[in-house]
């Protein structure tokens, strides 16, 4: 066959479709979801989660990313150095419920009046 | 016209759309959005999770109330006692009221005298979700139509748009009429809404859902319905199963077996 001008661009044409094809073509891995498996981490109590001078001063800001995020994206929360907890008030209260007044003492001290004990059951709440 | 200028102007655009094919490849993928090839697929997704439910009448017996006993003691529902302020995640219903649109009106009494357990359905596509205008309602990676009370503002629109009446509203305060409290769930505050979360957090720690644990027949087949190899897919494959109201197309992932 003759090279014409014709030939040359029906040649590219063909290219160009080609290529359009593979990048048009519809892939499998558009929003693969993980293994379900990796998200499941069992309520470890047994450390805290950061030293009790950042404990003392920011719990409130650490639950409320865990009551913001918790329900949603259920991947552990990853401390500075690797350990790995379940977003749940659980995880402290599986230490924490020892002393039934814990959290009230120190709360009626400063009027603070956090909404966690609405739905969640509080140590005094429990019999 | 002059010929070199058509023959520049020819050359030039044979030129550009080279140049946009190959560098499609390159750059384009950015550009564009994506398509989940899954969409054509059906909705059966290997790998992933889509937890469901089949629910064998043949098996449950009449009057038996243990699967939403149990549901009720797990998740602390309260029992008001009233039918205005009912809460339930679980119960057991007249079969025409969970299949009002299965045309079987005039069956037997043998059919359609049973009473159905009905819940949440857990849709591939749930109405509630999109309803949602804080998106507290929303379906979860493994399939579960998941409610989180912290966003919830008690609009009411998710049982709306609900078709099965799967929703409930907490009208009063429902901590006074907990029966027995079980001291390892929450409870909920009044102004929210709350409905079946397939025991996720039973899943978590690998066991099934109560109901189905309490069931004493083998009534509740619980699994995931995108395992080909699971009980359930198996049980579908071989019974002729339906599902609540299939023509509203919201895919529901708790099947029946009559």
């Amino acid at each position: 066959m003759k090279i014409t001008k014709r030939n040359v661009v029906i040649g590219l044409l063909i290219i160009f479709a080609l290529v359009a094809l593979r990048v048009l073509w519809p892939t499998a891995k558009a929003e693969k979801i993980a293994s379900p498996t990796a998200r499941a981490t069992p309520i470890d109590s047994t450390v805290c989660i950061a030293p009790t001078e950042y404990m003392r001063s920011h719990h409130m800001q650490i639950l409320n990313e865990w009551r913001n995020t918790g329900a949603r994206d259920s991947r552990p929360y990853v401390t500075a150095d690797g350990k790995k907890f379940q977003k749940s008030l659980d995880t402290c209260l599986g230490c924490h419920s020892n002393n039934t007044y814990f959290c009230i003492s120190c709360h009626q001290y400063a009027n603070a009046k956090p909404t966690c004990w609405n739905c969640h059951l509080s140590p005094l709440d429990k019999p | 016209m002059n010929e070199e200028r058509r023959e520049f102007i020819k050359k030039t655009s044979i030129g550009f759309l080279a140049g946009i094919g190959a560098s499609s490849g390159f750059f384009l993928n950015f550009l564009m959005e994506k398509t989940d090839a899954s969409l054509w697929a059906g909705k059966s997704i290997a790998g992933t999770i889509r937890w469901g439910m089949l629910i064998d009448m043949r098996q449950c017996i009449d009057g038996c109330q243990k699967c939403v006993d149990a549901c009720r003691l797990a998740h602390n529902v309260p029992d008001f006692g009233n039918a205005t302020h009912q809460i339930e995640w679980l119960q057991k219903s007249p079969y025409r009221e969970v299949f009002p649109t299965s045309g079987e009106d005039f069956a037997g009494q043998e059919r359609i005298g049973k009473s159905v357990p009905s819940l949440c359905n857990h849709c591939a596509d749930p109405p509630c979700a999109s309803a949602c205008p804080t998106q507290a309602t929303f379906k979860r990676f493994d399939g579960i139509v998941a409610l989180d009370y912290h966003r919830c503002t008690g609009c009411r629109t998710c049982m709306a748009s609900c078709p099965y009446g799967a929703i409930s509203f907490n009208w009063r305060e429902p901590r006074h009429a907990i029966k027995a409290l079980n001291e390892s769930y929450p409870t909920r505050e009044t102004g929210v809404v709350e409905k079946c979360n397939f025991c996720s957090e039973r899943l978590l720690k690998g066991k099934l859902p109560a109901c189905v644990e309490a069931c004493p027949e083998k009534t509740l087949t619980f699994g995931n319905l995108n395992d080909p190899k699971s009980e359930i897919r198996l049980l579908l494959e071989k019974n002729q199963t339906m599902q609540r109201k299939p023509e509203l197309g919201t895919l529901p992932s708790v099947f029946y077996i009559i």
